[in-house]
């Protein structure tokens, strides 16, 4: 019994010891932490890759809820009641966010970036989570091998490549596919010409059929033939052709994004915020996350631990990486309102 | 409704209460939810739409066309929708308050069944029913009655099946509580003076009636012109409505200011419109 109890006594100080030290490092663990993403397919992925991981790392709960809502970020850190620990921010918001205030900064020595690509190791409020691309997708029993459209100047041909068209209700993407069919080469696309984007808009404006809203829709419209060639963000065709559609993606032309995370500011638990985020590095769970959904992560051994079958369909492939643009999302920042409203006028037009 | 029935015989007196500040104090709890819930924050939207003393964001939402195109399509839809609804819900709230206890049961699961399903599941339903591709469609391509598909989604008509389904039940309930409140002793006696059914119909049944006409088509009416995403969904991007204007000032361009004049005006012209309806009908009530 004597030795027992002296090594229980050695063990409770030890414990004692560590989680004292344990103390000074580190905030009180709380039960929970509330991580914000836009929900479906993303968040069912997210919650087997990385919220798991977490819990089971850390064992602190995560809730999650969604949708993504700059409104919503802008009202709670404005009232000062962050129901957010960590949320998603869509691409074209990121940059808004940060400059409204609305972000904690990352913090840097626990989030490792190091196997990132160098222009985004020293990002201050951003945490680059994953990249997608709007990209073109089109019916294969409609437009068999041979007759398959290869651009966005295809696309506008509608004598070539008759059918039904969808795209997105928003001038993003939309605009750049305009300019790249009217012959506007890659890297000269910005600043954007937007008189000329809507000239060549005007000609495609009858054959779009329907001007998405949601993701959901985007590739449900091929799904359902409502549509043959349309666009939508990449994972979206890539589970619908998981599930056996006859979809194919032409990378040619692709505007290709980051899907970015960032810690709300004045967010409570912000440090396990941080831990979070610093678990999204992960190069294996990057790998998995991207071989279930289509988006890859920014870690770049990543694609060392993703599914060779599955790179294909992935916008970082070098094959369809060399095909895509970047869209550069400080001019939209400085644009969208005017853009917004400018495609509500088109629209109205008829 | 049981404690004011005691009260009554209670010995002691109350100053505070008397059986006849029994619905002053019913009514309070509602008002003060009103007051806390929506009329505190109608006041402060009204506050961030002058923000910063400008009222350059009401001279925009009135004076740009994109803005006042959008407004006056919003309240034509919600006037079509108003208008459909009145007329399938009249002859359904008649059918409800007439039938036998069976049928007006049947009736009311038929009203109420959809009534509890989720809107975005509704409007997805009625994605796969009129589709190009969709259950009509099909139908009427493989019987050879039409050889192209008749276009009823992503347009005004998909719009209006869609917000129609939806807001049915808002028009259906006070028209039927309106028509069981008529007594059918002053329809047998117009009868019995002579009128013919359509005189019995017009003079004095419909007349009687029209409280809940005016009841349903302003809940109608209101609830349409706020419409979201049945629009947005079911009229493939070119049916704008205003609240698709202020949702992205709101979450997307964060322009609170703007959105909130947006809304007001919205909220100004549909006022406008309800009182001019309530005027209408009035009259109507004393012509009759």
């Amino acid at each position: 019994m004597r030795p027992g109890i002296l090594k229980a006594a050695f063990a409770v100080t030890a414990l004692l010891g560590s989680s004292l030290v344990f103390a000074q490092n580190e905030p009180p663990k709380p039960d929970k932490i509330v991580i914000n993403d836009s929900g479906g397919d993303m968040q069912a992925t997210m919650r087997k890759v990385f919220y798991s991981e977490f819990e089971k790392r850390y064992g602190i709960r995560v809730v999650n809820t969604s949708p993504v809502d700059l409104g919503k970020l802008r009202a709670m850190v404005q009232s000062g009641n962050v129901e957010w620990t960590v949320t998603e921010i869509g691409g074209e918001d990121a940059q808004r966010a940060e400059e409204s205030g609305l972000l904690e900064k990352l913090d840097l020595s626990i989030i490792d970036l190091s196997k990132f690509p160098k222009h985004l190791q020293n990002r201050q409020y951003v945490f680059p989570k994953s990249v997608y691309s709007t990209v073109m997708g089109y019916r294969t029993d409609v437009f068999p091998e041979g007759k398959r459209p290869k651009s966005w100047a295809d696309f506008w041909d509608v004598e070539r490549f008759p059918g039904p068209r969808t795209m997105r209700n928003a001038p993003y993407d939309n605009l750049e596919f305009a300019l790249l069919a009217d012959g506007v080469p890659p890297e000269k696309l910005y600043p954007l010409d937007v008189d000329r984007a809507f000239r060549k808009l005007d000609q495609i404006k009858k054959h779009v059929t329907v001007w998405w809203t949601t993701g959901a829709q985007s590739a449900q419209l091929l799904v359902d033939k409502e549509a043959v060639l349309g666009t939508a963000w990449n994972g979206r065709y890539y589970s619908a052709i998981k599930q056996g559609a006859p979809i194919a993606i032409e990378w040619n032309g692709g505007s290709i994004k980051e899907s970015a995370f960032a810690i709300p500011k004045g967010a409570k638990d912000a440090y396990w915020g941080q831990k979070f985020l610093a678990l999204a590095t992960d190069a294996k769970l990057q790998g998995l996350y991207a071989d279930i959904i289509g988006y890859p992560g920014l870690n770049l051994e990543a694609i060392n631990y993703t599914d060779p079958k599955v790179a294909p369909y992935l916008p970082t492939h070098p094959d369809n990486l060399s095909k895509q643009y970047w869209v550069d999302i400080a001019w939209w920042n400085k644009n969208a309102a005017a853009m917004n409203e400018r495609w509500q006028r088109w629209m109205l037009q008829n | 409704m049981a404690e004011a029935a005691v009260l009554p015989g209670t010995a002691v007196p109350r100053r505070w209460w008397s059986p006849h500040s029994g619905p002053a104090l019913l009514a309070a709890a509602p008002l003060l939810f009103l007051l806390v819930f929506f009329l505190y924050p109608v006041f402060r939207l009204m506050l961030l739409s002058v923000e910063g003393g400008t009222t350059a964001h009401f001279e925009k939402a009135l004076t740009d066309g994109l803005y006042v195109a959008v407004l006056l399509r919003t309240l034509e839809i919600a006037a079509y929708v108003t208008v459909l609804c009145l007329v399938l819900g009249y002859p359904f709230a008649y059918f409800l308050a007439t039938a036998t206890p069976f049928w007006a049961t049947i009736g009311f699961v038929f009203l109420l069944l959809p009534f509890w399903t989720s809107i975005l599941v509704r409007t997805y339903a009625w994605m796969v029913i009129l589709g190009r591709n969709g259950i009509i469609n099909r139908f009427l391509l493989d019987t050879g009655l039409v050889s192209d598909p008749i276009p009823m989604l992503n347009n005004l008509a998909g719009v209006l099946v869609g917000m129609v389904h939806v807001l049915l039940p808002y028009a259906v309930f006070p028209l039927y509580s309106a028509i069981r409140r008529v007594d059918p002793g002053l329809l047998l006696a117009a009868e019995g003076l002579g009128a013919s059914g359509w005189q019995v119909f017009r003079r004095v049944f419909f007349p009687l009636t029209l409280p809940g006409v005016l009841a349903g088509s302003s809940l109608v009416f209101i609830l349409s012109a706020g419409f979201f995403i049945t629009p947005a969904l079911l009229g493939g991007g070119r049916v704008i409505m205003v609240a698709v204007l202020i949702e992205k000032q709101v979450r997307e361009l964060l322009n609170w200011g703007f959105a909130a004049a947006l809304s007001i005006v919205l909220l100004g012209a549909v006022l406008f419109v309800y009182f001019l309806l309530r005027r209408l009908m009035r009259s109507e009530l004393e012509w009759s």
